[in-house]
Parts: C-alpha cells; sequence; structure tokens
C-alpha cells in the first residue's frame, strides 16, 4: 500500500537508463536544444521561442488533464475533436450573444460534458475508456459538421476574443500564463493533496483503493470531467487563435497529447506518472516539431521522429517497471 | 396555302414529337457523385453547385462520401455502378481509382473526374492550379510594386503532397516573378491544409525568416493559418501581403473584409465547378466528344471589397452571382498540368 500511496516514482535515483525519467528526459531536451542551436541561430530568437511556448501550452493544458486520466489508467481519445468542437461552440456562442464572458465558458462546459458523458460510459456502463472515447471521437467528429458545415468566422470581432490567444501578461504570451497556471494548479493536486494520492491508489490497484474505502469510480468520473474541462479550454484557445471556430481542427491531436504523456514516463497501465515528465515531454515533441521546420528539414519527419521517441519512451518504461519489480 | 399551312403543321409537329423525346431521353435519370471528403466547405460548394444544376435539368444526383479513404471510395463507386447510375462523377482521393476507372469504360458507364487526374481517364472537370496561382502572381506583383516597395518574399503555406496543390504555388511565384523578377520564396512548408497545421508550423517558419513579407496559402485555411501565425507573433500588417487560394467559403470572404493584409483570392468558384461537372456528365452520357480537361474559370479577387463582385453574403451563407461567374471565360487549355496528362 505504501507503494501505491507514492506518487514520486519518477524522482527515484537509480544508475539504471530510465529509473530517473524527469532527468534523462531533461537532459534529452538539453541536447536536442543544443544540436538545434548550433545548426540554426534562430532557435534561440524570442519569437521562436515564445511561438514554441504557445504550440506547448495548447498540449500541455490537456496533457495534464490526460496524466491524471492515465494514472488512474484510463485514456480519453476524444480529445482531439473535442477541441475541435468546443472551439466551435465557443466561437457561435460569442457570436450569438455578442459577448466573450458568455461564449468562453460555453466552450469550456462543452469539454466538460463531453468529460462527463465519457466518464458515464467508462464507470457506469463499464465500455473500456478506449472504446468509449473511440466511439466519442466518431460522434463528435460527425456531429461538429452536423452542427456546422463551415467555420465559424469571428463574425463580433470582439477584441477580447483575440486576446485570449494573443495577448500577453507581460512577457508571457497568454495561452502560456494559462497553461502555466493549471499546470501549477494540477501539479498540487497531484503531488500535495490527497485527491492526488487517490488518482495513483485506484490507477495502481483499482481493487486494493475499493478496500481502502475510496470510490474508484467516482474518481475516475472527476477526473474525466477535468480533462474535458481542460480541453474545452485548449478548444477555446485554439478558435481564438484562428480567430474561427473550425471544425476540421484538432485531427490528431489526441495522439500528439497521448505520446507527451507517454513520453513523459506516464505509464499506459496506471499507478504511475508525474506532471513534471508531462511538461517535459510536451516540451520535447514541440522542439522536434519545431526544430525539423527551422532546420528545413523535411516536415514528414515531424511524424518519423515523434514516432521512434514514443517507442523509446514506452521502452524506457518497461526498463523502469522491470527495475521496480526487482 | 391552307393545305401548304397543314403540312407546315404537320412536319413542325413530326419534328417536335421527335426531339422531344429524344431530348428527355438525352438526359441522364441518376448520377451518382463520389466526393473524396464532403465535410470540407469547397466540396459543399461543389455539391451545392451539381444539386443546382441537376435540379434544373431534372436530373437525380446521389452523393457518397469517400472521407479521403481510397477503399471507401472505391466500394462508393461500386456500389453506384451495382445501383445502374446513368453517369459517374468521382474526385479521386488518389490513384487506386484507375482499376475503376478501366472497369467504367468496359461496362460502358460514362465516368468523369472532377478535381484530379487519374491515369486512363476519359475526361475531367477542374480549374487549372498552375494558371489560377499565376492570375494571383500577377496580381501580387503589381501590390508588390504599389504597397510594398517592389520587394517579395514569400512563404508558401503548402500541401506537398498534392501535385494540384504544388503546381498552384508554382503558378504564384511564376506569375509573381513576371512582374517582380526579383521575387523569392524564402519558405516552402507543410501546412497540411489545414488550419491549425498551417498554423503551427508557419509559427515556425517565421521565426526561421522574419523578412517574410508576402504569405501564400495553396488553400484558404493554409492562407488564414499563416496569417494566425502572423498576427500571433505580435507582428503589424502593415508592409504584409496575404493570398488565398480557392475561395472555399465564408472564411476568405471574412478575412477579407476583416484583416488589413489579406488582399488577393486567388477564386476558384466550386459552385461552377459542380454546375460544370454536370453539364460535361451529361455529355459524356450522349457520348458526345469532349476534352480530357473541360477547364471551369477562376479569377484573382483584388481588394477588400472584390468578393462582391461574385457573391453575396447573408448571414452565414452566401450565394454565387451566376452571372458574373458565366461571364468569366475559362482558358481552352491550362498553362501547365500535372505531370503525365
Amino acid at each position: 500500500m505504501s507503494d501505491i500511496l507514492q506518487p514520486a516514482t519518477g524522482t527515484r535515483v537509480s544508475p539504471r537508463l530510465g529509473a530517473n525519467c524527469p532527468g534523462v528526459l531533461l537532459v534529452l531536451l538539453a541536447v536536442l536544444c543544443l544540436a538545434i542551436s548550433i545548426n540554426s541561430s534562430r532557435f534561440y530568437a524570442i519569437e521562436n521561442i515564445t511561438g514554441i511556448l504557445r504550440q506547448c501550452a495548447l498540449v500541455l493544458i490537456i496533457g495534464s488533464g490526460m496524466t491524471l486520466l492515465l494514472i488512474t489508467a484510463e485514456v480519453d481519445l476524444s480529445v482531439g475533436a473535442s477541441l475541435a468542437f468546443a472551439g466551435v461552440i465557443a466561437m457561435d456562442a460569442t457570436n450569438q450573444t455578442g459577448s466573450v464572458w458568455l461564449g468562453a465558458p460555453a466552450g469550456i462546459l462543452f469539454g466538460g460534458l463531453v468529460g462527463l458523458a465519457n466518464g458515464i460510459i467508462v464507470t457506469r456502463f463499464k465500455v473500456t475508456s478506449l472504446i468509449a472515447t473511440i466511439a466519442t471521437m466518431m460522434i463528435l467528429q460527425g456531429g461538429v459538421f452536423l452542427y456546422s458545415r463551415q467555420a465559424i468566422q469571428n463574425g463580433s470581432q470582439l477584441p477580447a476574443f483575440s486576446t485570449i490567444s494573443t495577448g500577453y501578461f507581460g512577457p508571457l504570451p497568454m495561452p502560456v500564463l494559462i497553461a502555466a497556471i493549471i499546470f501549477a494548479c494540477t501539479y498540487v493536486v497531484l503531488r500535495h493533496t490527497l485527491f492526488g494520492r487517490y488518482v495513483y491508489a485506484v490507477g495502481a490497484n483499482p481493487y486494493a483503493a475499493r478496500l481502502s474505502g475510496l470510490n474508484p469510480e467516482r474518481l475516475k468520473l472527476i477526473v474525466f470531467v477535468v480533462t474535458g474541462l481542460l480541453t474545452g479550454l485548449s478548444g477555446l484557445i485554439l478558435a481564438s487563435l484562428m480567430n474561427a471556430g473550425q471544425p476540421t481542427a484538432g485531427h490528431g491531436f489526441e495522439l500528439t497529447v497521448i505520446a507527451a504523456v507517454i513520453l513523459g514516463g506516464t505509464s499506459l497501465k496506471g499507478g504511475r506518472g508525474t506532471l513534471l515528465g508531462t511538461l517535459l515531454g510536451v516540451l520535447i515533441l514541440q522542439v522536434i516539431n519545431n526544430g525539423i521546420i527551422i532546420l528545413g528539414w523535411d516536415q514528414e519527419l515531424q511524424l518519423v521522429v515523434p514516432g521512434f521517441v514514443i517507442v523509446l519512451a514506452a521502452y524506457l518504461d518497461i526498463v523502469r517497471r522491470r527495475d521496480n519489480v526487482r | 396555302m391552307t393545305r401548304r399551312l397543314r403540312l407546315l403543321f404537320a412536319g413542325a409537329a413530326a419534328l417536335a414529337a421527335t426531339v422531344a423525346p429524344a431530348h428527355a431521353a438525352r438526359m441522364p435519370k441518376k448520377i451518382g457523385y463520389v466526393t473524396n471528403y464532403a465535410t470540407h466547405e469547397w466540396y459543399q460548394n461543389v455539391i451545392k453547385g451539381m444539386k443546382a444544376r441537376a435540379a434544373q435539368l431534372g436530373i437525380v444526383l446521389e452523393v457518397r462520401d469517400a472521407n479521403l479513404d481510397v477503399n471507401r471510395e472505391v466500394s462508393a463507386t461500386e456500389d453506384f455502378m451495382a445501383e445502374g447510375v446513368d453517369v459517374l462523377i468521382v474526385t479521386p482521393v488518389n490513384e487506386g481509382i484507375v482499376p475503376l476507372v478501366r472497369r467504367a469504360k468496359e461496362e460502358g458507364i460514362p465516368l468523369l473526374l472532377e478535381g484530379s487526374p487519374v491515369k486512363r481517364m476519359t475526361a475531367m472537370v477542374a480549374t487549372c492550379d498552375y494558371d489560377t496561382g499565376y492570375l494571383a502572381g500577377i496580381e501580387a506583383g503589381h501590390y508588390t510594386k504599389s504597397h510594398l516597395d517592389g520587394t517579395a518574399r514569400v512563404m508558401n503555406v503548402g500541401l506537398p503532397l498534392l501535385s494540384a496543390t504544388v503546381l498552384r504555388a508554382h503558378g504564384f511565384m511564376d506569375g509573381l516573378r513576371a512582374v517582380v523578377p526579383g521575387a523569392t520564396l524564402v519558405n516552402d512548408i507543410d501546412g497540411g491544409g489545414n488550419p491549425d497545421t498551417a498554423l503551427a508550423a508557419s509559427a515556425a517558419a517565421l521565426a526561421r525568416n522574419a523578412d517574410i513579407n508576402i504569405i501564400y496559402g495553396i488553400n484558404d485555411s493554409s492562407a488564414q493559418g499563416g496569417l494566425q501565425a502572423w498576427k500571433a507573433s505580435g507582428r503589424s500588417q502593415n508592409n504584409l501581403l496575404v493570398v488565398g487560394t480557392g475561395g472555399e467559403g465564408l472564411g476568405f470572404i471574412h478575412a477579407m473584409n476583416t484583416e488589413p493584409a489579406y488582399r488577393i483570392e486567388a477564386a476558384m468558384f466550386p459552385e461552377k465547378e459542380g454546375f460544370t461537372a454536370i453539364d460535361a456528365a451529361v455529355r459524356l452520357f450522349n457520348k458526345e466528344s469532349v476534352p480530357q480537361q473541360i477547364v471551369s474559370p477562376s479569377a484573382a479577387i483584388v481588394g477588400a471589397d472584390g468578393w462582391k463582385k461574385y457573391y453575396s453574403v447573408a448571414g452565414n451563407v452566401r450565394t454565387i452571382k451566376w452571372d458574373a461567374v458565366n461571364r468569366l471565360t475559362p482558358p481552352a487549355k491550362c498553362m501547365k498540368i500535372t505531370g503525365g496528362f
């Protein structure tokens, strides 16, 4: 039980490769940054750093929720489709009401409702989350076109809507600030609250958690809703960034998010993972994406390279598990 | 006199009796259209144009979507063949439909392609991708001279996987260089044809080359993704020109209305392409001789209000101004087409 309630597996010191996940990722990130900057001085340009961070923000916001979800041994493959739909809802509601203060919550709430639906299907109907969220993804991908056959433009041209993505708070782009706040809150909840420990406990061994008086279904439902709300928030930011609700957006976004979380050391089998690892996973994938363009490489590598990185991450996860068994 | 008149009326009646049924018989009863991506605004408007023309001619038009999956496209087309449609129209996902083209020929079913060519095709309705880019490039050249001090440093937000979109970009650069010989293609990136991918790729490309002053998008989503990346980086639109391609939906109209830099649109009038496709399908059905590429017109729309010549907008619905679009004369032959055709 003490092992179950030990969230900080990623920080355990071990001489074996992969045992210290954030450390390895940090080194990998540093090597990547160094290698790219040696070949292109533009990599460290403020504009480029800001661009990378802005792209990271969208992934990190959803990635924070996805980390919780994967730790509970569940997954949500509908986040890409929900992201697009939430953006469309937010834009449409903003246009209809003429108010960002009504439109923005509508998009976030929509994401939350999708999360709630996923949670109910998984915890009440006992459908595995992989199947349930693939089904939800399909419903959302088709549903968004039933809702609107075309992109919903920022008809009311409210400056506040654009500010959500293009505004700055001091030197920080607004999406980066939002992502930082979300990350910090999730980090505190996961590391320093009873709820966070329950998340690990439920993911590591739901039967033991139930015997300890926890309600795994309720906890998973909450985590699904949180992930949904964060997806809605990301959808809102994306719609603001594109100045339109785009039904075609978000394709493959779920894979980017899950790849980053897995790369960060969160186990698909649950019970293990850190938000710090997720942050590093997000940064590594976005730096790779950015580096490929900055270096003028073939952009197909944006799919190929992360694929190899994920295989490596999965292997490191196996190594870590093997170490823990020993 | 009476006899002559009677003979004349009798002759006219006989002619009318012959012509009217023949005319009715020459019209296909049902046309099956397999599109490759019905949720895209471009294809929605192609379908809109097809439906309008089919309704005028009294033809039943049935549409099925391959959703970018060639297997799905093949089975949808085979279903139409089994149902016995009179003419097939297909927008190819890729060359995977070549065996179907052969089979349709063997079975005597007229098959018309829309948008992209494949080997062994009988006929295709499409705009000239290269020419469309070229026309926009010429206008961009004039704009460069009058607004950008004659300097053109271009970022192409492209889609290298599709030969048609590569042709557009080549056409644009050639047109631009015809007016501004020193125009440079600084960045040629893959925006995936989607706004969010285009935005992400453009953000990195803009950081790589800070001195870009023209963004060319191979479709409207790409152009808008590039522009949004520009805006997100905090730059002013003062010395920027954005050129979109397609005129797919409301997006370009909105951008021309609200974004100071979005000043040129290489419009390809999807409604007109759909309209032309139905007419071509009727000609194929009647075994008329048709050119291998039937060209649908395109035009460069310039300035904030340029779109109003061809479209009107009410709420979220745009309506094509057929008179203006029908006045456009498409070239008899494209300047350049996809390799092998």
